[in-house]
């Protein structure tokens, strides 16, 4: 199958680009339940010598809503597909991919399958698996007990669970033209989409794909995270081939909004050096 | 309620942030002086402390890294935790799993962002294991970014939200209960209920995507089919024989078209087919649709046999007269296109009928649409009548046996500014399907009456029967019958002097309106023939009750009588049924001396045609015969 046009891609994602043209560039893939303006005050930290991907899942965000087809978006592969492809569309070379949440397994989905646009991936918050396997000792989380309650409760909790979906509007004191210039364009993720999206996040399983990533990985790991306990962030660092795992002081599960500067920090600290 | 919390919010800028049990603002601790050195922002009040633990709803302090840091009384009793179970554990640790993750991917960083959370719908979780609906508002103190978190009950609103949701799931039912409705609706805007084939806009609908369709294979043809006679059957067994024989039709075409075919019902008696087809193998199909449609149906024990007429278009002729039609033509756009080719097979199909019936004709190529030529023909028609460029001719009608002239058919042409004299074939088709028919026939009719009469005044003329043909149209006119009356008065023309001639066919379309219109005429003392006899498909029933005076052999029986013995009975049986009616007998289309002789053997009353003199101006006294 050809690859979509650059012009499809970009529609399709509504991908922004800042930064440097030439300058190597990071891609950021933003998690469940959010879009990619979460990421603001991290990328606006690497414009000045970075060429900055930013865009939306399909269904999230600004995307084309038109393009949610269930059953490509019913496991990671559809979306590290959609990331490859936004990579081959712009022509980016020794990528930085950053992905938070869901989308960090996203990240780790398409390195597995393609890495040849893909230099090195961050990972912030990741969880591959967020419910307990009491076979393996691996804890993710979340007990069976826990996973039976939040099927219920996508079924049950239909308007909370489409609440969540309406993006934050970002009343950010420290730099309020953010927020002006976010306040157009936001609009409610359809709630069935988002119910979707929450089963593929918290029901799935991808930690057969961590030793397959042939590229260098951060993970970032935060303090009291109720998605991703330390445990998971260990595990994910142990189960991947190359890695650096960070503990960040940051607290939550979303450390790029809660402490953009810490996390911006991370991640450029283990930047690979280039000439 | 909003005052501890309006000072919650002020306070921890004022100090540290409380510990244990203490509330978070300027409150017991402050209030027994153990912290004199530090002023209270806000004057404190002695019932402070009970306003927090009293408060209606429950409130929580957050610490930034999400731990409880202390909660009322009215947070305990309602949900069952003792303090110690609370304070020190996670905040999200309160929540079932679903909102947890809600809370964290949602509320915690729309919190960091905005400074605050307001009406957020989510669960607690009691000792018991119970959950109990609230709604969540919270505000990030300045400080420490601890978050004081105001929970409310909101059981009614979740009691609400289920209503809801059920609704919506019903809605999403009937929904698409509906929408099999709409679909079940559409089918019946594009399709026939009889047949259950497509109708006239569904084949339009497909026939403009088949004309979208960038590469086709090969050209889209259509062949507008009209059964002959199909009239007769409805009015002679009845409109349930009548759809039978419908059904037949369709389920005939269907069998014997390729599997690709569209099939379409269009109206009444009118199918259409739609294929791609090369050109080659047009004349093939519509043989084979001849040939299924021809063999016998048997409808309510009667067996019938009708007969079609075909007209085929082929969608490149429709694009050659695109070009032909451009100015001021319609637009060019799909819709148009296969609207023009249905019409251009629809004319086809009239030169089917022309030539006959039980044969197919196709559009032909190059030529201008027909469309506009209809049109613009219809156009010079109008004026042809008002401008002067209409003639009548005079045929003879001659006593065979003596071959005396008794009297003359009017013939109508056209002197055609650009073609020349015109038959009436050229024009009278269109101007009965159009209703211009009413003046052309007003304008024959007032013309031959005004010859009549004019040879009648002549020295050397003479009294003739002036024979006039009258459309379908015209006879159930109402206007007909005071229009004659007018007209016979005003030239003085006796009402005997006048013949009508009504063709079988134009008779059994509406046999019950074409009699009770040949009544009326016959009430003036008219003289009533029916034209071209042997060709419709007359009842004797009605045969016996139409009040006529005539019955006019059709020319292609005289044709044959001399060389085909069918014939030869055909013409020889209308004699013997004219005579058995009471009626005069006319041979026409007369052309040689035998079958002159021959109908003079079978006791023919009358005849015309070349055998005796054709269609002729008028002169200053009635023609004569040879």
């Amino acid at each position: 199958m050809p690859a979509p046009s650059a012009a499809a891609v970009t529609r399709r994602h509504h991908v922004t680009q800042l930064g440097r043209s030439g300058a190597t560039p990071v891609v950021f893939a933003h998690g469940f339940g959010s879009d990619q303006d979460m990421w603001r005050d991290v990328a606006l930290r690497f414009t000045e010598d970075h060429r900055v991907v930013l865009y939306d899942q399909v269904g999230a965000g600004r995307s084309d809503r038109e393009a949610y087809d269930p059953r490509r978006y019913a496991t990671v592969d559809g979306y590290a597909e959609d990331l490859l492809e936004i990579c081959e569309a712009l022509d980016l070379r020794e990528a930085v991919v950053v992905g938070h949440s869901i989308s960090a397994m996203v990240a780790v989905a398409a390195a597995a399958r393609d890495a040849s646009r893909i230099a090195q991936l961050v990972l912030v918050a990741p969880s591959p698996r967020y419910v307990d396997d009491p076979e393996t000792g691996y804890v993710g989380g979340f007990s069976t007990e826990d996973v039976e309650e939040l099927l219920e409760s996508l079924d049950s909790n239909y308007f909370a669970w489409a609440e969540t979906m309406a993006p934050v509007v970002m009343g950010n004191p420290d730099a309020p033209h953010l927020g002006e210039a976010l306040e157009a364009g936001f609009c409610r993720l359809d709630p069935d989409v988002a119910r979707d999206v929450a089963r593929l996040t918290f029901l799935s399983d991808s930690r057969d794909l961590l030793p397959r990533v042939p590229v260098h990985a951060v993970v970032l790991q935060c303090r009291q995270d109720a998605l991703a306990p330390p445990e998971v962030g260990a595990h994910v660092h142990r189960a991947l081939p190359h890695s650096t795992l960070v503990h960040l002081r940051a607290t939550g599960h979303c450390p790029h909004v809660s402490a953009p500067a810490e996390t911006a920090a991370a991640i450029r600290a283990h930047l690979r050096v280039r000439s | 309620m909003t005052e501890p919390r309006d000072r919650g919010v002020e306070a921890p800028a004022a100090g540290a942030p409380p510990r244990s049990s203490a509330p978070p603002r300027p409150r017991a601790d402050r209030e027994g002086g153990e912290q004199p050195a530090v002023p209270p922002l806000v004057p404190a009040r002695p019932d402070v402390e009970a306003l927090w633990h009293a408060a209606p709803c429950a409130h929580l302090l957050v610490s930034a890294e999400g731990l409880v840091t202390d909660v009322n009384e009215t947070f305990l009793r309602w949900t069952g935790h003792g303090r110690e179970d609370v304070v020190g554990s996670a905040f999200t640790r309160l929540l079932p799993v679903g909102d947890r993750i809600l809370y964290s991917t949602n509320g915690l960083p729309q919190l960091t962002l905005t400074g605050r959370l307001d009406e957020v719908a989510l669960q607690i979780r009691g000792a018991d294991g119970t959950r109990q609906a609230a709604l969540l508002s919270a505000v990030r103190l300045d400080g420490d970014g601890s978050v004081l978190v105001a929970l409310f009950s909101a059981a009614g609103r979740r009691r609400y939200e289920l209503g809801l949701l059920t609704a919506r799931r019903r809605a999403e039912a009937s929904e698409a209960r509906t929408a099999e409705a709409e679909a079940q609706a559409q089918h019946l805007v594009r399709h026939d209920p009889l047949t259950g084939l497509l109708n006239r806009t569904g084949l339009l609908e497909v026939l403009d995507r088949a004309l979208r369709a960038a590469d086709r294979e090969a050209p889209a043809a259509v062949l507008y089919i009209d059964l002959d006679g199909f009239k007769t059957v409805n009015d002679s067994l009845g409109h349930a024989s009548g759809d039978e024989l419908l059904v037949a039709a369709a389920s005939r075409l269907r069998t014997a078209l390729p599997e690709d075919a569209v099939l379409a019902r269009l109206a009444g008696d009118e199918f259409a087919v739609l294929h791609g087809v090369p050109v080659d193998d047009v004349p093939p199909l519509a043989e084979g649709l001849l040939a299924a449609l021809g063999a016998p149906v048997l409808l309510s024990g009667v067996e019938v046999v009708v007969s079609a007429s075909i007209g085929v278009a082929v969608a490149d002729d429709a694009a050659g007269a695109r070009v032909a039609t451009r100015e001021g033509g319609p637009g060019d756009g799909a819709d148009e296109a296969g609207e023009r080719l249905l019409q251009r097979a629809d004319a086809a199909m009239y030169r089917a009928k022309a030539a006959g019936r039980a044969c197919w004709r196709r559009h032909e190529t190059g030529c201008a649409d027909p469309t506009a030529d209809r049109l613009l023909l219809l156009e010079q028609l109008r004026h042809a009548i008002t401008d002067g460029q209409l003639r009548l001719h005079y045929q003879p009608r001659v006593e065979v046996g003596s071959g005396a002239v008794v009297g003359v058919e009017a013939l109508v042409r056209w002197q055609h500014p650009t073609r020349g004299l015109l038959p009436p074939s050229e024009f009278v088709d269109v101007a009965e399907e159009s209703g211009l028919v009413r003046e052309l026939g007003a304008w024959v009719l007032e013309e031959a009456v005004a010859q009549a009469v004019r040879w009648e005044r002549h020295p050397d003329g003479a009294a003739v029967q002036m024979a006039v043909n009258v459309s379908a149209r015209q006879l159930v006119d109402p206007e007909l019958v005071p229009a004659i009356t007018e007209l016979l008065e005003r030239h003085g023309l006796p009402a005997p002097r006048l013949v009508l001639e009504i063709t079988e066919t134009a008779l059994m379309r509406e046999p019950e309106v074409a009699l009770a219109a040949l009544s009326s005429l016959r009430a003036l003392g008219l003289h009533l023939a029916v034209d071209d006899f042997g060709t419709g498909y007359s009842s004797f029933t009605y045969l016996k009750r139409f009040p006529v005076d005539e019955l006019k052999i059709d020319r292609s029986f005289v044709a044959g009588m001399t060389t085909d013995p069918r014939d030869h009975a055909i013409v020889a049986s209308c004699v013997g049924l004219g005579h058995a009616l009471g009626v005069v007998v006319v041979g026409e289309g007369v052309e040689t001396p035998q079958q002159r002789a021959a109908l003079e053997a079978l006791g023919c009353d009358l005849a015309q045609g070349y055998s005796f003199s054709r269609p002729v101006p008028p002169g200053p006294v009635p023609p004569t015969a040879s």
